[in-house]
């Protein structure tokens, strides 16, 4: 379970679960007997069948036609078809073999696609787990009605208790955003002005915390940003929503 | 010309063209190259659990498999919801004008899990709408790009510069959690004003 260190309002710090927070399932898929079905990830074709390889071995794509015609080429039926589980990421060269010594590099670029440095990838250590120290009280309180149109955030992730102690410190901290209908700035850093990162290696976001109560029963969730909410110096032409995914 | 976003707000309606914001446009963005030991660029790829299948981009699908692990097509499941019902689908959004009726507080739109943003555009007279949105206001619709059976949740607001958005993303359930009990946990998956301006550089990500 991951962890998160943080200090209250008061200089007293703790150390607590970190949760996700995802979206609820809202549809369900049945099959004709009312089961709920389930999704698996198969293999449809090995890379060393795919297009290049066939174009290696046959030479143009008529000659690949007339294979899949003849010889199914592009089928491994030992491997088409089974499922995919437990799988790992690896690099593969032009001669699609496993790389074993791979050089992770970054370019970075501006807004018009200029190159603006190009730097060996580091590999961060996160920020924020219960070995690392804890993330300070920055004291920066920005009202909720602000907050929402200054930034876009675009994960969620739930502080819970893991004992009776935590349960009140994190239901004090809840209490005292929720009075001043505010999210606290939370970063890493002594002056909490450094990105969060959750995980090794993961993205980088501006953290805001904001807390709600109900009696006894509380929500500490922390918002995560990295991004403003704000337009492009130059506007492009009108770009239809074409990424988003059919719903 | 892309087909506008036409909302129905009180007896009038606006169409708005959307220009999709992200990291990219606002503050550049990074590209990952991977080379192997001859400076040659490499390709990722999956390995299967048997450490020899490789499986490049395209080389995999998902499909549908029921209880006793038997392969099912979709055109035989049926969608329903949490509770059984069996559920309709929803138009596109842009198949015919979105009424605005839901104003929302500051807290339901955190609520959400923002995926998408939009700036708007309209060729239409659309202040007081704008005037309404500047002063902090928050509508909520149901959004859907193609039609289907979840639509997402939209949100029109103005931005602190009183620039016109719509924000797209679905709604996440954080349980209130009591002494007693641990969250439910949802798998799927001392500043000055010069610090606090440091604070903000989202650019240094």
């Amino acid at each position: 379970m991951p962890e998160i260190s943080l200090f209250n309002s008061a200089g007293r710090d703790a150390v607590v679960n970190l949760q996700s927070v995802t979206t609820p399932l809202r549809v369900r898929w049945l099959d004709p007997q009312g089961r709920q079905v389930g999704t698996a990830r198969v293999v449809k074709s090995t890379l060393d069948r795919d297009l290049e390889a066939l174009i290696e071995k046959h030479g143009d794509l008529r000659a690949i036609g007339a294979a899949i015609r003849d010889q199914d080429p592009e089928l491994d039926i030992e491997t088409a078809g089974r499922l995919l589980s437990e799988t790992s990421r690896v690099y593969v060269d032009r001669g699609r073999k496993i790389v074993h010594r791979a050089q992770e590099w970054e370019v970075i670029r501006n807004p018009d696609g200029t190159e603006r440095t190009r730097r060996r990838k580091a590999i961060p250590d996160p920020n924020v787990g219960g070995e690392t120290p804890p993330l300070k009280w920055s004291g920066v309180l920005i009202p909720k009605r602000e907050a929402v149109r200054k930034f876009v955030f675009v994960q969620k992730m739930q502080l819970a208790h893991i004992n009776g102690l935590t349960y009140d410190f994190l239901f004090a901290i809840a209490k005292e955003l929720e009075s001043k209908e505010s999210l606290l700035l939370l970063g890493g850093g002594t002056k909490s002005n450094q990105p969060l990162i959750l995980r090794r290696g993961g993205s980088q976001f501006r953290g805001f915390l904001e807390g709600r109560t109900k009696g006894e029963t509380y929500r500490l969730v922390l918002h995560l940003s990295n991004l403003e909410l704000k337009a492009p110096e130059e506007k492009d032409s009108p770009e239809q929503p074409a990424e988003e995914k059919a719903t | 010309m892309a087909k506008p976003l036409v909302f129905q707000w009180g007896d009038r309606q606006l169409s708005f063209q959307m220009n999709k914001v992200d990291r990219a446009k606002l503050y550049g963005f990074k590209e990952s190259e991977v080379l192997d030991d001859k400076g040659q660029k490499c390709e990722l790829a999956t390995l299967a659990s048997d450490g020899q299948t490789v499986v490049g981009r395209g080389g995999s699908g998902f499909g549908n498999l029921t209880v006793d692990g038997a392969w099912i097509e979709k055109a035989q499941l049926t969608p329903v919801d949490p509770a059984g019902q069996k559920v309709q689908p929803v138009p596109s959004s842009f198949a015919a004008p979105v009424p605005l009726n839901e104003k929302v507080p500051p807290e339901d739109y955190l609520d959400c899990a923002v995926r998408s943003i939009y700036q708007l555009q309209s060729p239409d007279d659309v202040g007081p709408l704008a005037a309404e949105l500047r002063q902090g206001v928050i509508y909520r619709f149901p959004y859907s790009f193609r039609g289907g059976l979840e639509p997402d949740q939209g949100f029109l607001l103005a931005n602190a510069e009183g620039e016109l958005f719509c924000a797209i993303g679905k709604p996440t359930k954080v349980e209130f959690l009591s002494l007693a009990q641990a969250a439910a946990a949802y798998e799927e998956e001392e500043a000055g004003e010069e610090d606090e301006a440091d604070a903000m550089d989202f650019s240094l990500m």
